[in-house]
């Protein structure tokens, strides 16, 4: 049943990462990045890589399903290593291809780049991984909050990815009903080349964004009668309030990042 | 005032804007036109009219979604033309629509009760109690912490329900909240409705297509073309069938039977509403043969 597919990529277990405050996790990611980027020798990039095994194996989630998100992104990270190696200039020549040098600094600056961009990508996706996309929402609508003197809607913004949460599989269920509609009335899904393809979607998707349409008047319809007024004065059941183990995650980030702070100062 | 809900010759004009011969033109149409209806405090009070026949135009100004072109409209007491009381209006007359999918807001069920109160600024701890005890009013405790998506239509229905319960309204309209729901659905919506108005004594304002959830009201309000056309008490107006089907409305099917065996000559009362009315007819019909 096409309702089932998960949103997200959330991986259900109980782990010490899973049950932090969403704020927290969201800030300590991107605290991580901004390392990633500022790193660069042999032992920064070990211990950074070191702290996310950490991390990878307390989360308790498996190996498999961080590799996927980097499965996803395989070109991008061939494609770096490539330009890399062949447009990175330097004294030691390994190989002459034609107009290309390939020097040992070419590839020392590719394996840089291919782990930093590896690292990347599974530090975010451990994000996701153990963060439903509500608690997501709601740590990113107060994460913007002091924003908002700056015109960032922070409100705004969370309850648009709620909703559009909420209408996900509502909408996948009736392009599925509009798809076996159209199939009944002789509509062809499967044959043809690219451009026929993209035709036999027309009707489809027409269908699909009258109704979207339609449901977003009604459902403003009924929010409204339900006396929404935007986000000012409006209060929350659940208040995001720091656990025990917050502290105890805010002291480990802050200890990794003044022991990188230190490493990069000694080496 | 005792009225929960008092229309003075309401009226209510849409305009349509549309296009022809190249240029946009205005028209307007007449959905009210000289409503007068008095809905008492704790009653519950059935709407009945074909399709287009301003219903739903109707509930939607006891909510202050629309105002009226003229006349007046008080929602308890409050004036719904007046913008200030806009909120207090909205609190205090709650309204559930047709389309289960199209009201919920939230990917979790408590977070969806939680969502008129959340709005109304209540203290969190207030609206954790207010959502379990509604939930466990609609009898979705159980389903308390599931997505929306995987319920079924009534199921859906019930959650929407709460969510205008959690907001403490004394009076709810319920816009068809059973037209897409199936004979199990429909019954359990119908039942938490009935007692949320017996127990609770909420106002319940119920527009509807099928004449057996009429039957269940107080009184009966019949709208035709924008007109009040009937209005009673269930019994009164059932037995006017010639008329209601004029109106392009049906009668409950035991009323049907009954007004048939009469034609007929059989000696019937044609006031029958439910089946247990019609089978304790018979037997008595059966006695003075
Ligand atoms: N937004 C609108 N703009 C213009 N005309 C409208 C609008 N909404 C409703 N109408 C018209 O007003 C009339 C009353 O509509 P309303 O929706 O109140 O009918 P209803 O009794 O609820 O019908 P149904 O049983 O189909 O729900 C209809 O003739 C309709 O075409
Ligand atoms: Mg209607």
């Amino acid at each position: 049943m096409i309702r089932d597919i998960t949103i997200g990529q959330y991986y259900m277990v109980d782990s010490p990462i899973h049950s932090l405050d969403p704020r927290l996790k969201l800030i300590a990611t991107f605290v991580y990045v901004i390392c990633l980027f500022i790193i660069n020798d042999v032992y920064t990039y070990a211990f950074s890589m070191l702290a996310l095994a950490g991390i990878i194996a307390v989360s308790k989630v498996p190996l498999k399903f961080i590799m996927r998100g980097i499965k996803s992104i395989i070109v991008i990270i061939i494609f770096t290593a490539i330009i890399n190696v062949l447009t990175t200039k330097g004294t030691h020549v390994l190989y002459e291809l034609g107009w290309f040098t390939v020097t040992l600094e070419g590839v020392y600056m590719a394996t840089k780049m291919v782990v930093r961009l590896i690292m990347l990508i599974v530090s975010s996706s451990l994000l996701t991984l153990t963060t439903t996309p509500i608690q997501l929402t709601d740590g990113i609508e107060y994460l913007l909050k002091p924003f908002q003197k700056i015109g960032v809607p922070s409100h705004e913004i969370a309850m648009m990815m709620t909703i559009a949460l909420r209408f996900i599989p509502t909408l996948l269920d009736e392009t599925d009903k509009i798809m076996k509609a159209q199939q009944a009335r002789g509509a062809d899904f499967e044959t043809g080349g690219l451009m026929e393809k993209a035709k036999s979607l027309v009707p489809i998707l027409v269908p699909l964004f009258i109704s979207a349409f339609r449901r977003a008047d009604e459902l403003a319809m009924a929010m409204e009668a339900r006396c929404y007024h935007g986000g000012d004065n409006r209060t929350r059941m659940n208040v995001m309030a720091l656990q025990k183990n917050d502290y105890y995650a805010m002291a480990v980030i802050c200890g990794f990042v003044v022991c990188l702070i230190i490493i990069m100062l000694v080496m | 005032m005792d009225f929960m809900v008092k229309a003075n010759n309401l009226k209510y004009e849409y305009t349509r804007t549309f296009e022809a011969d190249k240029e946009t033109r205005t028209e307007t149409f007449l959905a009210l036109n000289d409503v007068n209806i008095n809905i008492k405090k704790g009653s519950f009070v059935a709407i009945l009219g074909h399709n287009g026949s301003g219903k739903s135009t109707f509930a939607k100004q006891i909510n202050a979604l629309i105002t009226p072109t003229d006349g007046t409209l008080w929602v308890n007491g409050y004036d719904t033309k007046k913008e200030e009381f806009v909120w207090d209006i909205r609190q205090s007359a709650g309204m559930v629509f047709q389309n289960p999918d199209n009201q919920i807001v939230a990917t979790i069920v408590e977070e969806d009760v939680a969502f008129g109160p959340e709005n109304l600024g209540i203290e969190s701890s207030q609206i954790r109690k207010r959502v379990d005890s509604v939930l466990e009013a609609v009898g979705m405790s159980a389903f308390k912490r599931q997505a929306p998506s995987k319920l079924s239509g009534g199921q859906k229905q019930r959650i929407a329900i709460a969510g205008v319960l959690a907001m403490k309204p004394k009076c709810i309209v319920l816009d068809e909240p059973t037209a897409m729901l199936d004979p199990e659905g429909r019954k359990d919506v119908m039942e938490t409705i009935t007692r949320l108005n017996k127990e609770e004594g909420i106002t319940i304002v119920h527009i509807t297509h099928y004449m057996d959830e009429a039957v269940k009201a107080d009184n009966v309000i019949v709208i035709d073309n924008g007109i009040v056309v009937m209005e009673g008490t269930p019994k009164e107006i059932f037995v006017q069938v010639d008329k209601l089907k004029a109106y392009g409305l049906d009668v409950p099917q035991v009323t049907e039977v009954a007004y048939n065996l009469r034609k007929r000559g059989i000696n019937i009362p044609a006031d029958i509403l439910t089946p247990e009315e019609m089978v304790g007819a018979i037997c008595q019909l059966k006695l003075t043969i």
